[in-house]
């Protein structure tokens, strides 16, 4: 490896965290006012905006809506200053176009799609500063976005990323240890059921390794979804006094 | 009752709280809604800002990076502005390339910058005919609630002042840069450049700031671009014609907001710092 060690001999890594410890998540629902629903999230040094936009009539004619379920419609974009180098492009290279596809696929599977035939929901994702798992943050803010605008889901979508190094799994990797060409396994569940929506795995892994790797990371989204559950009750409860307040 | 009237009746509604020289939000004609400035909330960039305006919301970021300069002007560097109008902040934008009205932002965001001076190419410049820096200045609106020409305007000024560059040299020898990043230097900017835009109502009330519903019920507006105590811009771009007086009471408001504006963006530089 490129001469950086990412887990030293004591156990901790290039951040100092420990293997299985994420990185630290703040996360504000409701933060736009346009936007039906909205939210941004921290996780670590990854800055995530997510609105979204609907239920509404399908944009561009009647062509594109699907009769019996809603169309989810994803841009996924990463704003020019979010990374070392500045980006040319914020949208529609390849990399932001296979990004958009994945979120399409991940919130077809946990939106309850049937409830609006012949609409669209529009998801529209900024990455503003990214340092690693850009698309696990990516998840968590639409879906927080998603339960802000009161669209009705099976479940909380909650991703998280995990690699190998030394023997070891090390899970919500960072952009240094994303790079590093060690191993990356992003995965998507619904917690509750633990059912996994969305699971993608590159570069060289032993496969007796793959299930440690895999336990860790659906681990993560488990503690993923405890924060994104705190901070909805948090916001709920705001909400809710603000209005008896109102009323009063 | 009342927002019935309000959704059926949109004009009616306003005219009845501008008569009483005080608008549905609860501010009076003159004056901006409450102005929120962060500085340097973006580490991937040299320079950043975010600005909320009311529920207005703009983030400027700032990226360097080197070129070599043209060959008609060798000892000038680049500053390139863009705005961007993202489906994100508002459903009256579609996606796809850049609209109308964000290229018109883009351009007036330029223009600003030439005209008014507040940083000159020259000293951009490293190594002439060799090495310049260039600067782009991406502004990204994230909610469009109105008046996002002044949001611009100031994430611009607040990321500039906050833009730190590594020290550069050119090494003639290797012909090949060399870069300090331990020595950060600031960037020289010369003047204040702060925009106001005003709004026309029933050809003849004037406000300030308008918001997204406002601007759809005015019948024009203006945008004047303050330089420290100089004007810099004024654009008027047709609507209803307005007399002498009433652009003097713009003038006179522009500056004052002027002074309000660089207040903020030195009370958030000090804020850092400490």
């Amino acid at each position: 490896m490129a001469g950086i060690e990412l887990l030293s001999d004591q156990g901790f890594r290039i951040d100092g965290r420990k293997p299985k410890e994420l990185r630290r998540i703040q996360c504000r629902l409701g933060v736009f006012k346009q936007a039906d629903g909205s939210a941004y999230i921290e996780q670590g040094n990854t800055k995530v905006l997510a609105a979204v936009y609907g239920p509404h009539e399908t944009a561009g004619g009647r062509g594109k809506a699907l009769h019996d379920k809603v169309l989810v419609n994803c841009q996924y974009s990463m704003a020019t200053f979010s990374t070392g180098e500045r980006k040319r492009r914020p949208r529609g290279d390849r990399k932001s176009k296979e990004m958009t596809m994945h979120l399409q696929q991940t919130f077809n599977a946990a939106i309850m799609t049937s409830l609006y035939p012949r609409s669209q929901i529009d998801i529209y994702v900024e990455v503003l500063q990214s340092d690693g798992g850009n698309y696990c943050a990516s998840v968590n803010a639409a879906t927080l976005a998603l339960i802000d605008a009161g669209i009705p889901m099976k479940d909380y979508v909650c991703a998280c990323s995990a690699s190998f190094v030394k023997d070891c799994p090390i899970v919500d990797i960072n952009y240094l240890e994303e790079s590093s060409g060690g191993p990356e396994l992003i995965v998507a569940t619904l917690p509750k059921s633990s059912q996994i929506v969305f699971l993608e795995m590159n570069s060289r892994l032993h496969e007796d390794n793959l299930s440690k790797v895999l336990d860790v990371a659906v681990k993560g989204t488990k503690d993923v979804y405890q924060v994104l559950d705190n901070a909805v009750r948090d916001h709920i409860s705001e909400v809710a006094a603000f209005h008896k307040l109102d009323q009063s | 009752m009342a927002d019935d009237f309000k959704a059926a009746r949109p004009l009616e509604y306003y005219r009845k709280f501008l008569e009483k020289d005080v608008r549905p939000d609860g501010r009076e004609l003159g004056e901006f809604r409450p102005t929120i400035l962060n500085i340097g909330c973006i580490s991937t960039a040299e320079g950043s800002a975010l600005v909320k305006l009311g529920n207005t919301t703009v983030m400027c970021g700032i990226k360097a990076e080197l070129a070599t300069p043209k060959t008609e002007e060798p000892s000038n560097g680049y500053l390139v502005p863009n705005v961007e109008l993202s489906p994100l902040c508002s459903p009256m934008f579609r996606p796809g390339p850049p609209g109308e009205q964000a290229q018109v932002l883009s351009h007036f965001v330029n223009e600003v910058l030439d005209r008014s001076g507040c940083i000159r190419k020259e000293d951009l410049c490293i190594q002439t005919e060799k090495l310049v820096w260039v600067l782009y200045c991406d502004i990204l609106c994230l909610d469009y609630d109105g008046n996002v020409a002044d949001a611009c305007i100031l994430s611009l000024l607040a990321a500039l002042k906050s833009t730190r560059l590594p020290a550069v040299k050119y090494n003639e020898e290797t012909e090949k840069p060399e870069t300090d990043s331990a020595k950060l230097e600031p960037l020289h900017i010369l003047s204040n450049p702060v925009s106001s835009t005003f709004a026309i109502f029933d050809d003849r009330l004037m406000f300030v700031d308008p918001t997204v519903k406002e601007e759809s019920l005015t019948t024009g507006t203006v945008t004047i671009v303050t330089n420290d105590n100089d004007l810099c811009i004024v654009q008027k771009p047709g609507g209803s014609p307005l007399t002498a007086d009433q652009i003097n009471t713009c003038f006179e408001r522009a500056f004052s907001r002027s002074k309000e504006v660089l207040r903020l963006i030195d009370e958030t530089l000090h804020s850092i710092e400490r």
